[in-house]
Protein backbone atom coordinates (compact mmCIF):
# COMPACT_ATOMS: atom_id res chain seq x y z
CA UNK A 1 0.00 0.00 0.00
CA UNK A 2 3.20 2.53 0.99
CA UNK A 3 4.80 1.18 -1.97
CA UNK A 4 1.41 2.59 -4.51
CA UNK A 5 1.15 5.72 -2.21
CA UNK A 6 4.85 6.61 -3.33
CA UNK A 7 4.49 5.49 -6.71
CA UNK A 8 1.80 7.95 -6.73
CA UNK A 9 3.88 10.69 -5.59
CA UNK A 10 6.91 9.97 -7.96
CA UNK A 11 4.20 10.61 -11.17
CA UNK A 12 3.10 13.91 -9.53
CA UNK A 13 6.41 15.32 -8.27
CA UNK A 14 7.05 14.40 -12.38
CA UNK A 15 3.90 16.61 -13.40
CA UNK A 16 4.36 19.29 -10.49
CA UNK A 17 8.11 20.26 -11.02
CA UNK A 18 9.20 22.71 -13.08
CA UNK A 19 12.25 20.10 -13.60
CA UNK A 20 10.05 17.59 -14.24
CA UNK A 21 7.71 19.11 -16.51
CA UNK A 22 10.46 20.49 -18.83
CA UNK A 23 12.03 16.65 -19.04
CA UNK A 24 8.27 15.97 -20.34
CA UNK A 25 8.23 18.87 -22.16
CA UNK A 26 11.28 18.24 -24.11
CA UNK A 27 10.81 14.41 -24.69
CA UNK A 28 7.63 15.61 -26.34
CA UNK A 29 9.48 18.11 -29.14
CA UNK A 30 11.83 15.32 -29.45
CA UNK A 31 8.98 13.10 -30.35
CA UNK A 32 6.96 15.53 -32.28
CA UNK A 33 10.57 16.01 -34.26
CA UNK A 34 10.64 11.61 -34.47
CA UNK A 35 7.05 11.38 -35.42
CA UNK A 36 7.24 14.21 -37.99
CA UNK A 37 10.30 13.94 -39.68
CA UNK A 38 11.23 9.57 -38.77
CA UNK A 39 8.37 8.17 -38.49
CA UNK A 40 5.66 9.36 -41.05
CA UNK A 41 8.41 9.93 -44.25
CA UNK A 42 9.50 6.37 -43.56
CA UNK A 43 5.66 5.37 -43.18
CA UNK A 44 5.02 6.65 -46.23
CA UNK A 45 8.31 5.22 -48.57
CA UNK A 46 7.31 1.94 -46.94
CA UNK A 47 4.25 2.57 -47.96
CA UNK A 48 5.25 2.97 -51.73
CA UNK A 49 7.68 0.49 -51.51
CA UNK A 50 4.95 -2.14 -50.50
CA UNK A 51 3.67 -1.50 -54.55
CA UNK A 52 7.27 -1.36 -55.59
CA UNK A 53 8.32 -4.39 -54.05
CA UNK A 54 10.99 -2.71 -52.59
CA UNK A 55 9.82 -3.16 -48.97
CA UNK A 56 11.83 -6.02 -47.64
CA UNK A 57 14.80 -4.41 -48.33
CA UNK A 58 14.11 -1.20 -47.08
CA UNK A 59 12.45 -2.85 -43.84
CA UNK A 60 15.29 -5.39 -43.52
CA UNK A 61 17.60 -2.41 -42.99
CA UNK A 62 15.70 -1.45 -40.46
CA UNK A 63 15.53 -4.66 -38.76
CA UNK A 64 12.03 -5.65 -39.57
CA UNK A 65 11.55 -8.68 -41.32
CA UNK A 66 8.01 -9.77 -41.74
CA UNK A 67 5.69 -6.07 -42.20
CA UNK A 68 3.35 -7.96 -43.66
CA UNK A 69 2.21 -9.01 -39.76
CA UNK A 70 2.18 -4.95 -38.76
CA UNK A 71 -1.66 -3.39 -39.24
CA UNK A 72 0.62 -0.30 -40.66
CA UNK A 73 3.61 0.87 -41.57
CA UNK A 74 3.54 3.59 -39.13
CA UNK A 75 3.54 1.40 -36.08
CA UNK A 76 6.09 -1.17 -37.23
CA UNK A 77 8.71 1.77 -37.64
CA UNK A 78 7.46 3.34 -34.07
CA UNK A 79 8.00 -0.30 -32.85
CA UNK A 80 11.86 -0.05 -34.05
CA UNK A 81 12.53 3.80 -32.97
CA UNK A 82 10.91 3.39 -29.65
CA UNK A 83 13.03 0.05 -28.80
CA UNK A 84 15.73 2.33 -29.32
CA UNK A 85 14.76 5.70 -28.17
CA UNK A 86 12.36 5.26 -24.72
CA UNK A 87 15.73 3.37 -23.18
CA UNK A 88 17.80 6.66 -23.89
CA UNK A 89 15.02 8.83 -21.95
CA UNK A 90 14.83 6.18 -19.43
CA UNK A 91 18.17 6.20 -18.32
CA UNK A 92 17.89 10.13 -18.23
CA UNK A 93 14.59 10.59 -16.80
CA UNK A 94 14.28 8.08 -13.75
CA UNK A 95 17.72 8.99 -12.71
CA UNK A 96 16.64 10.84 -9.79
CA UNK A 97 14.66 8.35 -7.72
CA UNK A 98 16.60 8.68 -4.78
CA UNK A 99 19.73 10.30 -4.89
CA UNK A 100 19.11 13.97 -4.47
CA UNK A 101 16.46 13.07 -1.47
CA UNK A 102 19.10 11.44 0.56
CA UNK A 103 21.55 14.28 -0.05
CA UNK A 104 19.31 16.86 1.17
CA UNK A 105 18.02 14.90 3.79
CA UNK A 106 14.52 14.25 2.89
CA UNK A 107 14.62 10.44 2.76
CA UNK A 108 15.09 11.11 6.59
CA UNK A 109 11.40 12.21 6.73
CA UNK A 110 10.14 9.18 4.94
CA UNK A 111 12.35 6.38 6.35
CA UNK A 112 10.24 7.72 9.91
CA UNK A 113 7.01 6.59 7.78
CA UNK A 114 8.06 3.33 5.50
CA UNK A 115 10.24 1.07 5.07
CA UNK A 116 13.47 1.63 2.91
CA UNK A 117 12.80 -1.05 0.38
CA UNK A 118 9.56 0.62 0.27
CA UNK A 119 10.63 4.10 -0.58
CA UNK A 120 13.06 1.75 -3.55
CA UNK A 121 10.14 -0.18 -4.75
CA UNK A 122 7.61 2.60 -4.58
CA UNK A 123 10.33 5.00 -6.49
CA UNK A 124 11.04 2.47 -9.09
CA UNK A 125 7.37 1.70 -9.87
CA UNK A 126 6.77 4.97 -10.22
CA UNK A 127 9.30 5.92 -12.99
CA UNK A 128 7.80 2.42 -14.59
CA UNK A 129 4.26 3.53 -14.72
CA UNK A 130 5.53 7.47 -16.12
CA UNK A 131 7.55 5.06 -18.47
CA UNK A 132 4.09 3.44 -19.42
CA UNK A 133 2.29 6.88 -19.66
CA UNK A 134 4.88 8.48 -22.28
CA UNK A 135 4.59 4.77 -24.39
CA UNK A 136 0.92 5.59 -24.24
CA UNK A 137 1.32 8.88 -25.33
CA UNK A 138 3.51 8.30 -28.17
CA UNK A 139 1.36 5.57 -29.29
CA UNK A 140 -2.09 7.72 -29.29
CA UNK A 141 -0.10 10.21 -31.71
CA UNK A 142 1.19 7.35 -33.69
CA UNK A 143 -2.70 6.46 -33.82
CA UNK A 144 -3.86 9.77 -34.77
CA UNK A 145 -1.47 9.65 -37.56
CA UNK A 146 -3.17 6.26 -38.96
CA UNK A 147 -6.81 7.58 -38.19
CA UNK A 148 -5.81 10.54 -40.17
CA UNK A 149 -3.39 8.96 -43.09
CA UNK A 150 -5.16 5.43 -43.21
CA UNK A 151 -8.22 5.18 -41.06
CA UNK A 152 -9.39 1.23 -42.41
CA UNK A 153 -6.34 0.26 -40.47
CA UNK A 154 -6.72 2.18 -36.95
CA UNK A 155 -8.95 -1.31 -35.37
CA UNK A 156 -6.08 -2.96 -36.15
CA UNK A 157 -3.49 -1.13 -35.16
CA UNK A 158 -5.14 -0.53 -31.84
CA UNK A 159 -5.74 -4.02 -31.50
CA UNK A 160 -1.86 -4.46 -30.97
CA UNK A 161 -1.36 -1.14 -28.64
CA UNK A 162 -1.38 -3.78 -25.48
CA UNK A 163 1.03 -5.47 -27.34
CA UNK A 164 3.63 -2.52 -27.92
CA UNK A 165 2.71 -0.87 -24.88
CA UNK A 166 3.84 -4.71 -22.66
CA UNK A 167 6.87 -4.58 -24.22
CA UNK A 168 8.01 -1.54 -23.87
CA UNK A 169 7.91 -1.00 -20.42
CA UNK A 170 9.13 -4.80 -20.22
CA UNK A 171 12.00 -3.16 -22.19
CA UNK A 172 12.62 -0.38 -20.37
CA UNK A 173 12.07 -1.70 -16.79
CA UNK A 174 16.09 -3.10 -16.46
CA UNK A 175 16.92 0.85 -17.31
CA UNK A 176 14.75 2.44 -14.89
CA UNK A 177 15.78 -0.65 -12.39
CA UNK A 178 19.52 0.05 -12.80
CA UNK A 179 18.85 3.74 -12.56
CA UNK A 180 17.17 3.17 -9.54
CA UNK A 181 20.43 1.01 -8.04
CA UNK A 182 22.61 3.77 -9.26
CA UNK A 183 20.70 6.32 -7.65
CA UNK A 184 21.03 4.67 -4.17
CA UNK A 185 24.67 5.26 -4.74
CA UNK A 186 25.16 8.47 -6.12
CA UNK A 187 23.93 12.22 -4.24
CA UNK A 188 22.55 13.21 -7.80
CA UNK A 189 21.22 12.64 -10.82
CA UNK A 190 23.89 13.72 -12.69
CA UNK A 191 26.14 11.46 -10.19
CA UNK A 192 23.75 8.71 -10.87
CA UNK A 193 23.98 9.00 -14.90
CA UNK A 194 27.72 9.05 -14.65
CA UNK A 195 28.06 5.93 -12.63
CA UNK A 196 25.27 3.97 -15.38
CA UNK A 197 27.21 4.72 -17.70
CA UNK A 198 30.37 3.35 -16.00
CA UNK A 199 28.44 0.18 -14.85
CA UNK A 200 27.56 0.10 -18.14
CA UNK A 201 30.99 0.76 -20.17
CA UNK A 202 32.32 -1.95 -17.68
CA UNK A 203 30.36 -4.60 -18.35
CA UNK A 204 30.70 -4.51 -21.95
CA UNK A 205 34.26 -4.29 -21.84
CA UNK A 206 34.12 -7.28 -19.43
CA UNK A 207 31.78 -9.19 -21.95
CA UNK A 208 33.96 -8.66 -24.61
CA UNK A 209 36.84 -9.60 -22.81
CA UNK A 210 35.46 -12.96 -21.92
CA UNK A 211 34.06 -13.32 -25.21
CA UNK A 212 37.43 -12.98 -26.91
CA UNK A 213 39.22 -15.12 -24.25
CA UNK A 214 36.80 -18.01 -24.11
CA UNK A 215 34.85 -17.93 -27.22
CA UNK A 216 31.13 -16.87 -27.70
CA UNK A 217 29.22 -17.64 -24.69
CA UNK A 218 25.22 -17.19 -24.46
CA UNK A 219 24.56 -16.42 -21.37
CA UNK A 220 27.04 -13.22 -21.63
CA UNK A 221 25.44 -12.05 -24.89
CA UNK A 222 22.44 -11.12 -22.45
CA UNK A 223 24.27 -9.81 -19.92
CA UNK A 224 23.70 -6.53 -20.66
CA UNK A 225 19.91 -4.89 -20.41
CA UNK A 226 18.48 -4.26 -24.44
CA UNK A 227 20.58 -6.97 -25.64
CA UNK A 228 17.24 -8.60 -26.62
CA UNK A 229 16.42 -5.87 -28.62
CA UNK A 230 17.64 -6.80 -31.78
CA UNK A 231 15.77 -10.27 -31.86
CA UNK A 232 12.59 -8.42 -31.05
CA UNK A 233 12.51 -6.63 -34.03
CA UNK A 234 11.73 -9.27 -35.94
CA UNK A 235 8.92 -9.86 -34.06
CA UNK A 236 5.96 -8.10 -33.75
CA UNK A 237 3.08 -10.93 -32.02
CA UNK A 238 2.69 -11.82 -28.43
CA UNK A 239 6.02 -14.40 -29.14
CA UNK A 240 7.55 -10.90 -28.17
CA UNK A 241 6.82 -11.96 -25.04
CA UNK A 242 8.95 -14.96 -25.28
CA UNK A 243 12.00 -12.74 -24.41
CA UNK A 244 10.55 -10.72 -21.65
CA UNK A 245 12.82 -13.30 -19.39
CA UNK A 246 15.65 -11.21 -20.06
CA UNK A 247 14.60 -7.90 -19.10
CA UNK A 248 12.72 -9.49 -16.31
CA UNK A 249 15.92 -11.39 -14.61
CA UNK A 250 18.03 -8.10 -15.80
CA UNK A 251 15.53 -6.15 -13.58
CA UNK A 252 15.07 -8.24 -10.72
CA UNK A 253 18.93 -8.37 -10.70
CA UNK A 254 19.51 -4.52 -10.21
CA UNK A 255 16.32 -4.37 -7.75
CA UNK A 256 17.83 -6.66 -5.49
CA UNK A 257 21.24 -5.30 -4.96
CA UNK A 258 19.82 -1.86 -5.16
CA UNK A 259 17.15 -3.03 -1.91
CA UNK A 260 19.99 -4.32 -0.08
CA UNK A 261 22.07 -1.03 -0.75
CA UNK A 262 19.36 1.52 0.47
CA UNK A 263 19.11 -1.00 3.03
CA UNK A 264 22.71 -1.02 4.74
CA UNK A 265 23.52 2.58 3.50
CA UNK A 266 23.25 5.55 6.13
CA UNK A 267 21.07 8.51 5.92
CA UNK B 1 9.77 -1.12 29.88
CA UNK B 2 10.60 2.56 28.78
CA UNK B 3 10.34 3.84 25.21
CA UNK B 4 14.20 4.05 24.63
CA UNK B 5 16.20 1.36 25.60
CA UNK B 6 19.76 1.44 24.44
CA UNK B 7 22.35 -1.34 25.67
CA UNK B 8 26.35 -1.13 25.27
CA UNK B 9 25.34 1.01 21.89
CA UNK B 10 28.56 1.67 19.87
CA UNK B 11 29.00 3.84 16.48
CA UNK B 12 31.94 4.10 14.94
CA UNK B 13 32.79 5.91 11.34
CA UNK B 14 35.99 4.36 10.59
CA UNK B 15 38.33 4.91 13.28
CA UNK B 16 36.14 7.32 14.96
CA UNK B 17 34.14 6.58 17.86
CA UNK B 18 30.94 8.95 17.78
CA UNK B 19 29.14 6.88 20.58
CA UNK B 20 30.94 4.32 22.84
CA UNK B 21 29.14 1.71 25.15
CA UNK B 22 26.24 3.57 25.58
CA UNK B 23 23.42 2.18 27.96
CA UNK B 24 20.53 3.94 28.89
CA UNK B 25 16.50 3.87 29.45
CA UNK B 26 14.58 6.97 29.07
CA UNK B 27 11.02 6.86 30.16
CA UNK B 28 7.94 8.49 28.86
CA UNK B 29 6.62 12.40 30.45
CA UNK B 30 8.44 14.94 30.66
CA UNK B 31 10.57 16.62 28.18
CA UNK B 32 14.30 15.10 27.95
CA UNK B 33 17.35 17.47 27.35
CA UNK B 34 20.59 15.24 25.31
CA UNK B 35 23.40 17.67 25.90
CA UNK B 36 27.09 17.79 25.64
CA UNK B 37 29.41 19.76 23.36
CA UNK B 38 30.16 19.39 19.82
CA UNK B 39 30.81 16.12 18.68
CA UNK B 40 29.66 14.39 21.30
CA UNK B 41 27.39 12.00 19.95
CA UNK B 42 24.01 13.64 20.44
CA UNK B 43 22.90 13.52 16.62
CA UNK B 44 24.66 10.43 16.47
CA UNK B 45 22.33 8.70 19.55
CA UNK B 46 19.17 10.76 17.48
CA UNK B 47 20.23 8.63 14.30
CA UNK B 48 20.30 5.37 15.75
CA UNK B 49 16.87 5.66 17.28
CA UNK B 50 15.50 7.13 13.90
CA UNK B 51 16.84 3.88 12.37
CA UNK B 52 19.15 6.41 9.69
CA UNK B 53 22.27 4.67 10.89
CA UNK B 54 22.97 1.90 11.96
CA UNK B 55 25.51 0.49 15.19
CA UNK B 56 28.08 -0.65 15.38
CA UNK B 57 27.73 -3.11 17.87
CA UNK B 58 24.96 -3.34 21.13
CA UNK B 59 21.05 -2.73 21.00
CA UNK B 60 18.74 -0.18 20.90
CA UNK B 61 14.85 -0.66 20.79
CA UNK B 62 12.27 2.24 20.62
CA UNK B 63 8.68 1.01 21.68
CA UNK B 64 10.09 -2.05 22.21
CA UNK B 65 10.65 -2.17 18.29
CA UNK B 66 14.13 -2.03 16.24
CA UNK B 67 14.52 1.45 14.57
CA UNK B 68 12.81 1.61 11.19
CA UNK B 69 10.67 -1.03 11.65
CA UNK B 70 7.21 -0.44 10.34
CA UNK B 71 5.44 -0.70 13.66
CA UNK B 72 7.34 2.55 14.90
CA UNK B 73 5.57 4.33 11.70
CA UNK B 74 3.32 7.41 13.51
CA UNK B 75 4.39 6.57 17.24
CA UNK B 76 7.89 7.80 16.81
CA UNK B 77 8.80 10.74 14.55
CA UNK B 78 11.66 13.08 14.43
CA UNK B 79 13.12 16.76 13.39
CA UNK B 80 16.27 15.51 11.83
CA UNK B 81 19.15 17.77 12.20
CA UNK B 82 19.81 19.61 8.98
CA UNK B 83 17.25 17.41 6.83
CA UNK B 84 15.10 19.65 4.57
CA UNK B 85 12.32 18.81 2.59
CA UNK B 86 12.15 19.07 -1.29
CA UNK B 87 12.57 22.69 -2.64
CA UNK B 88 10.36 22.39 -5.64
CA UNK B 89 7.17 20.78 -4.38
CA UNK B 90 4.84 22.49 -2.12
CA UNK B 91 4.81 21.75 1.70
CA UNK B 92 1.01 20.66 1.72
CA UNK B 93 1.47 17.41 -0.66
CA UNK B 94 4.61 16.84 1.14
CA UNK B 95 3.10 16.63 4.51
CA UNK B 96 0.10 15.34 2.94
CA UNK B 97 2.16 12.16 1.65
CA UNK B 98 3.97 11.48 4.98
CA UNK B 99 0.45 11.81 6.41
CA UNK B 100 -0.61 9.24 3.84
CA UNK B 101 2.62 6.71 4.54
CA UNK B 102 1.47 7.02 8.45
CA UNK B 103 -1.74 5.35 7.04
CA UNK B 104 -3.80 8.63 7.09
CA UNK B 105 -6.84 8.47 4.07
CA UNK B 106 -6.89 11.48 1.59
CA UNK B 107 -9.45 13.38 3.79
CA UNK B 108 -7.71 12.60 6.81
CA UNK B 109 -3.99 13.55 5.66
CA UNK B 110 -5.72 17.02 4.72
CA UNK B 111 -6.86 17.71 7.83
CA UNK B 112 -3.83 16.63 9.83
CA UNK B 113 -1.81 18.58 7.50
CA UNK B 114 -3.87 21.78 8.45
CA UNK B 115 -3.77 20.61 11.96
CA UNK B 116 -0.03 20.87 12.20
CA UNK B 117 0.62 23.87 10.23
CA UNK B 118 -2.05 25.81 12.53
CA UNK B 119 -0.16 24.49 15.15
CA UNK B 120 3.11 26.33 13.85
CA UNK B 121 1.04 29.02 12.60
CA UNK B 122 2.21 28.47 9.57
CA UNK B 123 -1.71 27.35 7.78
CA UNK B 124 -1.42 30.11 5.20
CA UNK B 125 1.88 28.75 3.77
CA UNK B 126 0.66 25.14 2.71
CA UNK B 127 0.82 25.66 -0.71
CA UNK B 128 4.06 27.52 -0.72
CA UNK B 129 7.46 25.75 -1.71
CA UNK B 130 9.78 25.66 1.11
CA UNK B 131 12.69 27.20 -1.29
CA UNK B 132 10.54 30.21 -0.58
CA UNK B 133 10.12 30.33 3.35
CA UNK B 134 12.68 31.27 5.66
CA UNK B 135 14.76 29.71 7.81
CA UNK B 136 12.79 29.83 10.53
CA UNK B 137 9.73 29.05 9.32
CA UNK B 138 11.41 25.85 7.55
CA UNK B 139 12.59 24.75 10.81
CA UNK B 140 8.81 25.19 12.28
CA UNK B 141 7.20 23.42 9.17
CA UNK B 142 9.69 20.45 10.14
CA UNK B 143 8.92 20.63 13.32
CA UNK B 144 5.05 20.12 11.91
CA UNK B 145 6.05 17.21 10.01
CA UNK B 146 6.92 15.97 13.62
CA UNK B 147 4.40 16.33 15.16
CA UNK B 148 1.71 14.73 12.41
CA UNK B 149 -0.60 11.75 13.68
CA UNK B 150 0.16 13.04 17.31
CA UNK B 151 2.97 10.36 17.88
CA UNK B 152 4.10 9.08 20.93
CA UNK B 153 7.82 10.16 21.30
CA UNK B 154 9.22 12.99 19.04
CA UNK B 155 13.26 13.74 18.73
CA UNK B 156 13.88 17.05 18.13
CA UNK B 157 17.56 17.56 17.17
CA UNK B 158 18.35 21.24 17.62
CA UNK B 159 14.95 22.42 16.92
CA UNK B 160 15.90 25.94 17.74
CA UNK B 161 19.63 26.54 16.02
CA UNK B 162 20.18 29.64 13.52
CA UNK B 163 16.84 30.82 14.71
CA UNK B 164 15.64 33.95 15.78
CA UNK B 165 14.28 34.84 19.29
CA UNK B 166 10.47 34.73 18.41
CA UNK B 167 10.18 31.41 16.30
CA UNK B 168 12.49 30.11 18.96
CA UNK B 169 9.79 31.17 21.66
CA UNK B 170 6.90 29.44 19.76
CA UNK B 171 8.69 26.07 19.29
CA UNK B 172 9.33 26.02 22.98
CA UNK B 173 5.86 26.96 23.70
CA UNK B 174 4.78 24.51 21.10
CA UNK B 175 7.05 21.62 22.77
CA UNK B 176 5.44 23.02 26.20
CA UNK B 177 1.64 22.54 24.80
CA UNK B 178 2.82 19.08 23.61
CA UNK B 179 4.41 17.30 25.72
CA UNK B 180 0.88 16.35 27.78
CA UNK B 181 0.58 13.36 25.64
CA UNK B 182 3.98 13.58 23.62
CA UNK B 183 7.46 12.28 25.06
CA UNK B 184 10.01 14.96 23.33
CA UNK B 185 13.63 14.45 23.38
CA UNK B 186 15.57 17.94 22.82
CA UNK B 187 18.83 17.97 21.68
CA UNK B 188 20.21 21.38 21.84
CA UNK B 189 23.40 23.73 22.72
CA UNK B 190 20.85 26.01 24.55
CA UNK B 191 21.22 25.37 28.02
CA UNK B 192 18.90 28.14 29.53
CA UNK B 193 16.38 26.68 26.88
CA UNK B 194 16.64 23.13 28.29
CA UNK B 195 16.25 23.81 31.74
CA UNK B 196 13.60 25.59 31.41
CA UNK B 197 11.82 23.15 28.95
CA UNK B 198 12.77 19.62 30.33
CA UNK B 199 12.17 17.68 33.46
CA UNK B 200 15.61 15.50 33.23
CA UNK B 201 18.83 15.40 31.01
CA UNK B 202 20.96 12.96 29.25
CA UNK B 203 24.82 14.46 29.74
CA UNK B 204 27.21 12.89 26.49
CA UNK B 205 30.63 13.81 25.73
CA UNK B 206 32.67 12.59 23.63
CA UNK B 207 30.48 9.49 22.65
CA UNK B 208 30.07 8.20 26.69
CA UNK B 209 27.53 8.60 28.75
CA UNK B 210 28.54 11.15 31.34
CA UNK B 211 25.23 11.36 33.38
CA UNK B 212 21.69 11.18 33.46
CA UNK B 213 19.42 12.88 35.62
CA UNK B 214 16.98 15.29 36.77
CA UNK B 215 17.08 19.27 35.45
CA UNK B 216 16.50 20.50 38.76
CA UNK B 217 18.90 18.78 41.10
CA UNK B 218 17.97 18.52 44.77
CA UNK B 219 21.68 17.75 45.72
CA UNK B 220 22.44 21.79 44.72
CA UNK B 221 19.89 23.33 47.48
CA UNK B 222 22.64 24.65 49.43
CA UNK B 223 23.36 27.39 46.64
CA UNK B 224 21.92 30.06 45.17
CA UNK B 225 21.90 31.44 41.38
CA UNK B 226 20.86 35.25 41.35
CA UNK B 227 20.88 37.37 38.16
CA UNK B 228 21.48 40.96 39.36
CA UNK B 229 20.64 44.12 37.82
CA UNK B 230 23.20 46.93 37.91
CA UNK B 231 25.67 46.63 40.22
CA UNK B 232 28.77 47.22 41.45
CA UNK B 233 29.97 44.15 41.67
CA UNK B 234 33.05 44.63 44.18
CA UNK B 235 30.45 46.56 46.80
CA UNK B 236 27.57 43.61 45.92
CA UNK B 237 30.19 40.99 46.56
CA UNK B 238 31.25 42.65 49.68
CA UNK B 239 27.70 43.01 51.13
CA UNK B 240 27.04 39.05 50.65
CA UNK B 241 29.89 37.87 52.17
CA UNK B 242 29.07 39.45 54.68
CA UNK B 243 25.42 38.23 55.41
CA UNK B 244 25.31 35.27 57.93
CA UNK B 245 24.91 31.54 56.42
CA UNK B 246 26.89 32.76 52.90
CA UNK B 247 30.02 31.03 52.85
CA UNK B 248 31.02 32.07 49.49
CA UNK B 249 30.47 34.02 46.31
CA UNK B 250 31.24 33.66 42.92
CA UNK B 251 30.81 35.31 39.89
CA UNK B 252 29.91 32.94 36.51
CA UNK B 253 31.24 32.89 32.99
CA UNK B 254 27.62 33.92 32.07
CA UNK B 255 27.56 37.15 34.92
CA UNK B 256 25.29 35.63 37.32
CA UNK B 257 26.21 35.09 40.94
CA UNK B 258 26.56 31.81 42.67
CA UNK B 259 25.89 31.75 46.34
CA UNK B 260 27.42 29.29 48.51
CA UNK B 261 24.74 29.17 51.55
CA UNK B 262 24.34 27.52 54.74
CA UNK B 263 20.61 27.15 54.66
CA UNK B 264 19.10 28.80 51.01
CA UNK B 265 15.83 29.52 52.39
CA UNK B 266 17.20 31.80 55.22
CA UNK B 267 19.87 33.13 52.98
CA UNK B 268 17.32 33.95 50.60
CA UNK B 269 15.82 36.42 52.94
CA UNK B 270 18.61 38.06 54.34
CA UNK B 271 19.34 38.54 50.71
CA UNK B 272 16.03 39.82 49.70
CA UNK B 273 16.25 42.37 52.98
CA UNK B 274 19.68 43.43 51.52
CA UNK B 275 18.45 44.13 48.19
CA UNK B 276 15.53 46.52 49.51
CA UNK B 277 18.23 48.56 51.89
CA UNK B 278 20.44 49.06 49.20
CA UNK B 279 17.37 49.29 46.50
CA UNK B 280 19.34 47.35 44.30
CA UNK B 281 17.18 44.99 41.62
CA UNK B 282 17.27 41.45 40.78
CA UNK B 283 16.65 39.85 38.00
CA UNK B 284 16.66 36.56 38.53
CA UNK B 285 16.81 34.20 41.74
CA UNK B 286 16.94 30.63 41.47
CA UNK B 287 17.91 27.47 43.76
CA UNK B 288 20.77 25.35 43.14
CA UNK B 289 23.38 25.63 40.27
CA UNK B 290 22.15 26.54 37.14
CA UNK B 291 22.44 23.13 34.62
CA UNK B 292 25.67 25.20 32.73
CA UNK B 293 27.52 25.55 36.31
CA UNK B 294 26.81 21.97 37.22
CA UNK B 295 28.02 21.05 33.70
CA UNK B 296 30.67 23.21 33.37
CA UNK B 297 31.37 25.02 36.04
CA UNK B 298 34.49 23.60 37.38
CA UNK B 299 36.01 23.34 34.14
CA UNK B 300 36.10 27.67 34.26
Amino acid sequence: MRILVLAQDEVLRLLSTRRGLIALVGFLLIWIAVLRYGILPVAALIDDAQLSGLVEIILSGLGIEDVRSWPTPELAVYWVITLYLLPFFALMASADQTASDRSRGTLRYLVMRCSRVEIFLGRFLGQCIIMLLVVLVTLASVLLVIMFYSPDNLAPALAKTPLIAVNLVIVVAPYVALMALVSVLARSARQATLYAFIIWISVSLLVGYLQAKFGPLTLLDWALPGSQIGQLLRLSNWDTLSFAIIPVVHTAFFLGIGAVLMRQRDL
Amino acid sequence: MNPIECQGLTKRFGSTIALDNVTLSLPAGEPIALIGPNGAGKTTLLSLLCGFIKPTSGDVTVFDESPGARELSGRLSALPQDALLDPRISVGRQLRLFAKLQGMSNVLAREEVERVLHLVDLQDSIDTKPSNLSHGMRKRIAIAQALLGSPKLVLLDEPTAGIDPPNAKMIRDLIREQSGHTTFVVSSHNLDELERLCGSVVYLEKGKLISVGSVSDDTQDDYLTVRMGTVVESEFIQAVESIPGISAITKTARGDYLIKTLSDMQASASLMQLFVDKGWRYRQISRGKSLEERLYGDQS
